[in-house]
């Protein structure tokens, strides 16, 4: 170089001239030359077969044309023009070969310089030399090349002022540089001198060269001089890449070790032969636990590794494909945080994690300004986190315990124990606290990005409300859009499920619409509905997808949003966003359709927690309720009132299970049940299912009726049947087994009630067995003997042919087996067994009066009108006893009518039948439990006495049951007479009111004694058997005699199976009781 | 060329040039200012400016013993650049005047 100097001496003005090359083709005009070097390098390019073994000359010889070309015509034309010299070097890439690739750039960039050089140097033989010399040995050119980058740092330094080197400096460029050629040459010595001793020239040189080669271009045509990418892919000549396992989080230290190493051994005859190694570690990264490292050969990592902490060169090594290379060196564009968008905050421990929202972002974009809901305690805590602990150390002021909840700050509550901390403004609502800054009630702080979460931020609503209500005025200024973006990169929670309809939107797939299949992980496998792919399926990774709904689709939202829960017709897509309109509030809602699932349940959500729709709640010990609507946090009962009332679900005590086998009776009597459609007697006369009987409250689901959900409530004694579950018939003409009969009311008035509609008839059907009549139909007349019944019909064996027929009771008249006689099997069996003994007819007289609707009405009055019509019946013994008798009951027991109402009704019939079909000990209980016991006992005593007198009379078996079981009757049993006797003793003693009774009783007690009259002791028994009873049988007293009645007729039943059948009839507690003293004895008389 | 070695104590110190991504401790950046980028960076000495031209916030580290021959340094476009540790991915972004000036005479530093 130094020779060339002085060769140009000053003259630029030959420098074209001068500079013209070797080939004598070259013209001296430099606008020729530039062209036609060209198409010298194309030929060159082209012949390059022909001239093989020169090639390399060639190439040589061409490149300094070439660049003078490059040189000239990016002067003369276009500065732009250097795409065109990429264009060319890449021809000449090609052109060369692959072995040029690697050093394809630094010799272009050594070419350029050297055009430099070469407009001063024209003489071509030494430049060819040169370059020859340069490959052969690059340490023998060190000094050629030293000299260009200095000269090439001169132009940059003249560059620096000129800022275009090329244009401007060029024709003064020689001038310069012979100039500044001697003080070049001392500065450079000087840098040589700092560099560090251990570098070798050949390193160095290239390091400048490098780094001056590269920049020039750079400073010459701006960055468009950049390499595309895509030309530095890595070829078989670059070093191969490994990945070496290391330990996690110790990357950065390990290449730091690396660095180390290389460079204590740099210069040193055991160098490393690694160019680099580079690490990809995070905390989030994917590639964390392992290094990479460059190196030609596998031998030169172990080397380099060998011994260092936290790398294991020997467990496997990966070496990475060279197509994988670059993407081990990808980076993912950091989103750039903006104003307004929503961040999580990892740093202040006691914030970990909280939501917030950038207010601004520093310059360099490392910090940003965010505001977030401070948790302060406002020193509530300050003392126990300032103590000193027992070794005198502070603590440490981490997260001490629970961390406060999040509240705006409030100046008040900072005053308190603080107020030397505070000071800020009011006016503008921003304070300083304990050195934290607070804008209206938000914390403010500078964060660094690091310590921010923006990726997956994920804010819910709840979150970002707050933030939004805490505005100034109060007005909700969602920037929705920011949170659409913060929502919109979070995949995370997107979860598809097979079956989803879903869309990729974006990629190689984009618009391809399918079902997904299947879902493992991140890749969705879909079944292509759509598009040219139909009917295959694809895998996706389900970043690019989203679900896919149309328009009038049912759908439900699933998550993310406030409007979880929500169920409603799909009304608008745009992009991802879906609006619904609501089934429940009829309201349109916009939601992200990943929120968003097909919905196949109808109606909205029928469910709140445990508490669904229509079930029933205890809602406090004495109301329930019937939930009618469920709403995301409450519910809306109707309670037992009609009153609807919108709850919490911490309001509901329990839930009432749905008790299959609740019954109830209507206001006829009849059995209701679950699922029976009932209509409301009288009001509204609203019909509807029954969904729940709670005490005496039904509810009633209507679908004519949408208040409420269509329920109601009303009391079951309001409703009429209309249609029983099952066919069952609940007011059967005859007698049938009905549990209607629970209804006290029914149950009250035995005696009266002999024809009553309602079958109060517990147990067998009294109709069994009994011989009876067939009134109509093809078998009219004929007589038979009742096998089997149901409701409404009996199945009739004829006496005539062997043959049993289904007659519908209504057709038969039952008549007494022995006398033929018409009687009414419904009847108390007092009159119906008497019947022929003409106690019977008296008891059909009494009856007679009762038999009227008055029980159907289920009104008591009337039976109670009933007992005082009997008064008459009675009044041929003794009618006026009877006032005082029945007044006397009512003393016992209160008034009756009460005393039925108290007396639950429910139970007593029940214990009543229980006791006529179960025996002694189930009428024990019957006795004991209830008030009613003293009136039993009462009556018990009147009515039983002559029971007892007829069992006494009828056979001592009888008496000694009796006696066995209760003591205090035993005493009177012993002897029938004496019994007889004390009991009319007794009766007076006990209250002289009894006389009613003491009729019928001597009568009973006369005829016991004689079995002769044992047909008169009926008699009276009968008489005096309803009168109780039908005073009894309101009052528990009835349930408790026909317990005794039980007791005493199993063994009287054994006698007489038919009397059995009264025995059945006589169950109901009601009559049973009366009945079963005067047909003890009776039943024996007719054995 | 003084030591790249960086204890891992001192890491936490570590800042990457938002031009070059060169990794150095902030105190050798004061006292040496970067070694690539020096010239139009003017890092030397002056805190402020290394305060704002380079960052705190970088990702993966390089090892670069030979920038020459590494295809790494190639593809990261250190190819010009000392030997050193460098940074994959530098966050932060240059004040305008000064990237500006590097535009005008230099190329800049891409942050991917």
């Amino acid at each position: 170089m130094s020779s060339d100097g002085p060769r140009h001496g000053g003259d630029s003005d030959s420098e074209e001239d001068n500079f013209n090359p070797a080939p004598a083709d070259m013209s001296d005009d430099e606008e020729e030359t530039a062209p036609r070097a060209r198409e010298e390098i194309k030929d060159d390019g082209e012949s390059s077969p022909v001239h093989e073994p020169a090639d390399d000359d060639d190439e040589d010889d061409a490149q300094p044309s070439n660049g003078a070309t490059k040189r000239s015509t990016s002067r003369a034309a276009d500065e732009d023009a250097e795409d065109v010299d990429g264009e060319e070097e890449d021809e000449e890439d090609d052109d060369a070969g692959v072995k040029k690739n690697a050093d394809d750039e630094d010799e272009d960039d050594e070419e350029d310089e050297e055009d430099e050089d070469d407009e001063d140097d024209v003489h071509e033989g030494h430049r060819r030399k040169r370059r020859r010399d340069n490959r052969a040995s690059r340490l023998f050119d060190i000094e050629a090349e030293v000299d260009d980058e200095d000269e090439a740092e001169d132009d940059e330094k003249d560059g620096e002022e000129i800022e275009d080197f090329i244009d401007n400096a060029h024709p003064d460029d020689i001038a310069d540089t012979e100039r500044l050629d001697d003080d070049r040459r001392h500065r450079e010595l000087d840098r040589r001198r700092e560099m560090e001793a251990s570098l070798d020239a050949e390193k160095q040189a290239e390091i400048l060269r490098q780094r001056y080669g590269n920049r020039r271009p750079a400073k010459g045509f701006g960055d468009s001089a950049v390499v595309p990418k895509r030309l530095l892919l890595p070829s078989v000549d670059d070093p191969s890449i490994w990945a070496v396992r290391c330990k996690e989080g110790k990357e950065r230290e390990v290449i730091f070790s690396i660095m180390k190493r290389i460079e204590e051994r740099i210069g040193t005859k055991d160098e490393l032969g690694v160019t680099s190694a580079f690490e990809r570690g995070g905390a989030q990264s994917v590639m964390k636990g392992y290094i990479y490292v460059e190196a030609q050969r596998q031998n030169d990592i172990m080397i380099a590794l060998d011994g260092m902490l936290n790398v294991y060169p020997r467990t496997k090594m990966l070496l990475v494909e060279i197509k994988d290379m670059p993407d081990l060196l990808r980076v993912t564009k950091t989103p750039n945080l903006e104003p307004g968008a929503w961040v999580r905050l990892r740093k202040p421990a006691k914030h970990n994690g909280d939501l917030a929202q950038v207010i601004d972002v520093t310059e360099n974009g490392l910090e940003a300004r965010v505001r977030f809901i401070p948790r302060l305690d406002y020193g509530a805590r300050d003392d126990p986190s300032a103590m000193v602990t027992a070794d005198g150390k502070r603590k440490r002021p981490g997260v001490p315990g629970p961390r406060p909840p999040q509240r705006l700050f409030s100046e008040a509550e900072a005053r308190k124990r603080h107020s030397r901390y505070i000071q800020g403004n009011p006016q503008t609502n921003t304070w300083t606290y304990n050195g934290d800054d607070f804008e209206n009630g938000f914390q403010v702080k500078d964060i660094k990005i690091q310590q921010l979460i923006v990726k997956d931020v994920n804010p819910t609503l709840e979150e970002v409300t707050k933030f939004a209500s805490g505005a100034e005025d109060g007005t909700e200024n969602l920037d929705l859009k920011a949170l659409a973006a913060s929502l919109k990169d979070s995949n995370a929670n997107v979860t598809y499920l097979p079956g989803d309809v879903i869309e990729v939107y974006e990629g190689e797939q984009k618009g391809v619409v399918g079902k997904a299949t299947n879902v493992q992980g991140d890749i969705v496998t879909l079944q292509v509905t759509e598009g040219d792919l139909a009917g295959q399926t694809i895998e996706v990774p389900n970043k690019g997808l989203r679900k896919r709904f149309r328009t009038g689709d049912h759908v439900k939202v699933i998550g993310g949003s406030r409007y979880r829960d929500e169920v409603g017709m799909v009304v608008k897509i745009a992009e991802d966003r879906v609006t619904l309109l609501t089934d429940q509030s009829n309201t349109e809602v916009t939601v992200f359709s990943k929120d968003l699932r097909e919905a196949d349940d109808i109606g909205g959500q029928g469910s709140l927690g445990q508490y669904s729709l229509l079930d029933l709640v205890q809602l406090d010990p004495t109301t329930v309720g019937c939930i009618v609507k469920v709403d995301r946090e409450s519910l809306v009962v109707l309670d037992q009132n009609g009153e609807a009332r919108q709850i919490m679900p911490s309001q509901i005590t329990n839930v009432l299970p749905k008790r299959k086998t609740a019954v109830a009776a209507d206001r006829n009597g009849s059995e209701i049940r679950l699922d029976d459609v009932v209509r409301e007697y009288g009001g509204q006369q609203r019909q509807g299912k029954i969904i729940h009987i709670h005490r005496s409250f039904v509810y009633l689901h209507s679908n004519t009726s949408r208040e409420n959900a269509g329920v109601f409530v009303t009391r079951s004694s309001n409703v009429m049947t209309i249609a029983a579950k099952g066919g069952r018939i609940s007011a059967p003409a005859a007698s049938g087994p009905d549990l209607d009969t629970m209804n006290p009311a029914l149950k009250r008035n035995p005696n009266g009630t002999a024809n009553m509609n309602p079958p109060k008839v517990f147990g067998r059907d009294r109709a069994l067995g009994q011989t009876v009549n067939i009134r109509r139909g093809a078998y009219k007349g004929l007589l038979g003997i009742v096998k089997d019944t149901t409701d409404t019909h009996a199945r009739v064996e004829l006496h005539t042919k062997s043959k049993i027929i289904t007659v519908p009771k209504a057709d038969l008249t039952f008549k007494d087996k022995h006398t033929g006689r018409v009687i009414d099997i419904n009847q108390r069996g007092g009159g119906a067994m008497s019947g022929g003994r003409g106690g019977g007819s008296a008891g059909a007289g009494s009856r007679t009066p009762y038999g009227g609707g008055d029980w159907a009405s289920g009104s008591r009055t009337p039976a109670m009108s009933g007992g005082t019509e009997r008064t008459p019946a009675w009044g041929a013994s003794k009618g006026t006893s009877h006032t005082p008798a029945w007044s006397r009951n009512a003393d016992v027991s209160g008034s009756r009518t009460p005393a039925w109402g108290d007396g639950s009704r429910t139970v007593n019939p029940y214990d009543g039948s229980r006791t006529a079909y179960g025996g002694a000990g189930g009428r024990t209980p019957a006795w004991s439990s209830g008030a009613k016991t003293p009136a039993p006992d009462s009556f018990g005593f009147g009515s039983r006495t002559p029971a007892y007198a007829g069992s006494g009379s009828g056979g001592g078996g009888g008496g000694d049951t009796w006696g066995s079981k209760t003591p205090a009757y035993g005493v009177s049993a012993p002897t029938p007479g004496a019994s007889g006797n004390d009991t009319w003793g007794y009766t007076p003693g006990a209250s002289g009111a009894s006389h009613a009774y003491d009729a019928p009783t001597p009568g009973a007690g006369l005829g016991a004694p004689t079995p002769g009259a044992a047909l008169n002791a009926p008699t009276p028994g009968a008489y005096s058997a309803p009168t109780p009873a039908a005073l009894n049988a309101p009052t528990p007293g009835g349930g408790w005699q026909g317990g005794w009645g039980a007791d005493t007729a199993p063994t009287p039943a054994a006698g007489a199976p038919t009397p059995g059948a009264y025995y059945g009839a006589p169950t109901p507690g009601a009559y049973g009781a009366p009945e079963t003293p005067a047909a003890g004895p009776r039943y024996t008389d007719d054995d | 060329m003084s030591e790249n070695f960086v204890a891992p104590g001192q890491q936490r110190y570590l800042r990457a040039c938002m031009v070059c991504s060169i990794v150095m401790t902030s105190a050798r950046f004061r006292e040496e200012g970067c070694p690539n980028c020096e010239e139009f960076l003017h890092l030397q000495g002056s805190s402020d400016q290394i305060e704002s031209c380079t960052s705190q916030v970088f990702e993966g580290l390089i090892s670069l013993a030979s920038p020459t021959r590494s295809w790494v340094a190639k593809w990261q476009r250190l190819d010009g650049y000392v030997k050193g540790i460098y940074a994959i991915k530098v966050s932060g972004q240059l004040p305008d005047d000064v990237r500006t000036t590097i535009e005008e005479e230099y190329r800049i530093q891409y942050i991917p």
